[in-house]
């Protein structure tokens, strides 16, 4: 695996698209939570005493950095889009197989990416959290709710699993990322609206808004839930996130192992 | 141990069927040429082999193995199109290339330096011309020194000095004792470096085996004296006559069952009262072998 990282590595080091990018995904979190906290800063103080706190107080301040990077991870799914679709344009995932890599090789060469840009997207959003808490939260250090982070990781996780699905059936980085934006902005959210209208709670497990249940915007009103609609167990929402991660690597090996490339 | 054989491989893609039931072996230490024309088969053969394509029957092995990824690290392959990232340069192209290959990068300025790309090592590929894309590829082919190549159509795109050099590496690729499986339909270039060859049309093995057992080209005699409708008639009755034709310019090329020395034969037609004044030994060309077997 050291030997598939440090290959993916001489792709990318000069790679200044892959780096501009990255910084963008990365500036983004702390960025969008400064907006977010600069508006909430202006509820006054009796409003906010009501609401029990302010957002980026400890420990809600795990919930909101979480809720906020949720809005922008997709950034990190077009940096793994056009890693990946470079790869078929340029034909060098033939090449590779070619040159001695076992088409698993490859799969694990992408995942390693998934992976890697989760995790970085969960660093940087405990940073950020950190940051805000310390810095303009007004309670003391608490852990509680950190939870929150490993629920947007999870949901950073899968929708890298889904772009790189994408990126695999599609193979054209422009309809690539045009179907995965025009998802993530729309389809999917028209789809909850529409399930969550006509069959209820249900909506809520589609593959993105598992995710969104999980990490409302603590103060409630600015959040991304539907109100009014009762929202299933916790461990339901990981349990669909989990399985459409499952579901998501398993269609990407299975397309990889068997296709033509 | 042969370094390739392949047992009854076929390959559709929808109604096209690319491969029909091919089979045959690669002798190491041979330069193996595979022929056909454009569309059949060649190339789809090289990519299952390469494990880019499936086949949808039929299987293979590789140094008398079941295939896999070590094995492809020990053959240096250029297939179709010169593959690399286009933001890369030459040199790190060729570090992802010995990565994958798990070979020294040591070995990228020789190889570098045998394709003629060491002066432009450091530019970007998508700077490249067609014929500079080639010789990287070919020299990604040749890092690491591997035995075995596979060489799919190695002269594409490059100039004549770039042909007549890639035909000397191959030969003195073969002289070394490398095995090479070449896929061409410059019937030139086979037939100045390959020792076998198997021929594809339309997805079917036609032929293969060593070059002169497979593409047989009896060698001919071309006669030609003052008056040619008796040489006919003559040249009928020799003792080892076959078949005669007739070229444009009303010479006469004549087929015999076993060698004939010239001087003999200029003998036996001066004794039966013909002189000739033209008497050449020549050999039936490659290209018309193969356009004969493969048009019928």
């Amino acid at each position: 695996m050291l030997q598939i990282i440090k290959i993916e590595w001489l792709k990318v080091k000069v790679y200044r698209t892959f780096w501009i990018l990255l910084g963008m995904a990365v500036a983004i979190i702390p960025a969008s939570n400064l907006i977010v906290q600069d508006i909430t800063s202006r509820i006054p103080k009796e409003a906010r005493t009501l609401l029990g706190g302010t957002a980026y107080d400890f420990p809600l301040v795990w919930q909101s950095v979480a809720n906020v990077s949720s809005y922008t991870s997709g950034i990190f799914s077009l940096l793994l889009l056009t890693l990946v679709t470079n790869e078929f344009t340029f034909k060098t995932h033939r090449q590779n197989v070619i040159d001695g890599w076992d088409r698993r090789d490859f799969v694990f060469a992408k995942l390693f990416w998934v992976l890697a840009l989760a995790v970085l997207a969960l660093v940087v959003s405990m940073l950020t959290a950190l940051y805000f808490g310390f810095f303009y939260g007004e309670k003391a250090f608490s852990a509680e709710g950190i939870s929150y982070m490993g629920y947007y990781f999870l949901q950073v996780l899968l929708s890298l699993c889904m772009a790189l699905l994408l990126a695999i059936f599609v193979k054209r980085a422009g309809l690539a990322i045009v179907l995965y934006l025009g998802y993530i902005m729309a389809i999917e959210q028209l789809l909850v609206l529409t399930i969550k209208r006509y069959w209820g709670s249900i909506g809520g497990l589609l593959p993105l808004q598992a995710g969104d249940e999980l990490i409302p915007f603590p103060l409630g009103s600015i959040g991304k839930m539907m109100p009014g609609l009762e929202q299933y167990d916790t461990s339901i929402y990981l349990l669909a996130l989990f399985a459409y991660i499952v579901l998501a690597l398993w269609l990407i090996f299975r397309r990889l192992l068997r296709a033509d490339i | 141990m042969p370094i390739l054989s392949l047992h009854n491989i076929s390959k559709k893609y929808g109604p096209v069927q690319a491969l029909s039931q091919v089979s045959f072996e690669v002798p190491a230490g041979s330069v193996f040429g595979i022929l056909g024309p454009n569309g059949s088969g060649k190339t789809t053969l090289l990519s299952i082999v390469t494990d880019v394509l499936r086949a949808d029957e039929g299987s293979f092995t590789l140094f008398d193995e079941a295939p896999t990824a070590k094995q492809r690290r020990n053959i240096g392959t250029l297939l179709e199109t010169p593959n690399f990232y286009h933001y890369l340069s030459a040199y790190r192209n060729l570090q992802v290339v010995a990565g994958i290959k798990q070979k020294s990068e040591k070995d990228i300025a020789r190889v570098l330096e045998l394709a003629g790309l060491t002066a432009r090592q450091h530019s970007a590929f998508k700077t490249y011309s067609l014929g500079m894309k080639q010789r990287l590829a070919i020299a990604a082919a040749l890092l690491g020194d591997p035995d075995v190549l596979i060489l799919d159509e190695p002269s594409n795109g490059l100039d004549p000095v770039g042909i007549s050099e890639v035909r000397t590496l191959v030969k003195q690729l073969a002289q070394s004792g490398k095995t090479i499986i070449m896929a061409s339909h410059l019937l030139d270039e086979v037939e100045k470096v390959c020792t076998h060859v198997a021929i594809l049309r339309k997805g079917k093995l036609l032929l293969s085996g060593p070059v002169n057992a497979v593409i047989t080209r009896d060698d001919f005699i071309e006669l030609g004296c003052n008056d040619n409708t008796a040489l006919k008639t003559l040249i009928g009755k020799h003792p080892a006559f076959v078949q005669l034709s007739a070229t444009p310019e009303g010479l006469l090329q004549v087929i015999f069952r076993t060698p004939v020395d010239p001087a003999d034969l200029n003998n036996w037609c001066a004794q039966q009262g013909i002189w000739l004044n033209h008497l050449q030994v020549r050999r039936k060309s490659l290209e018309t072998a193969f356009l004969e077997l493969t048009n019928n």
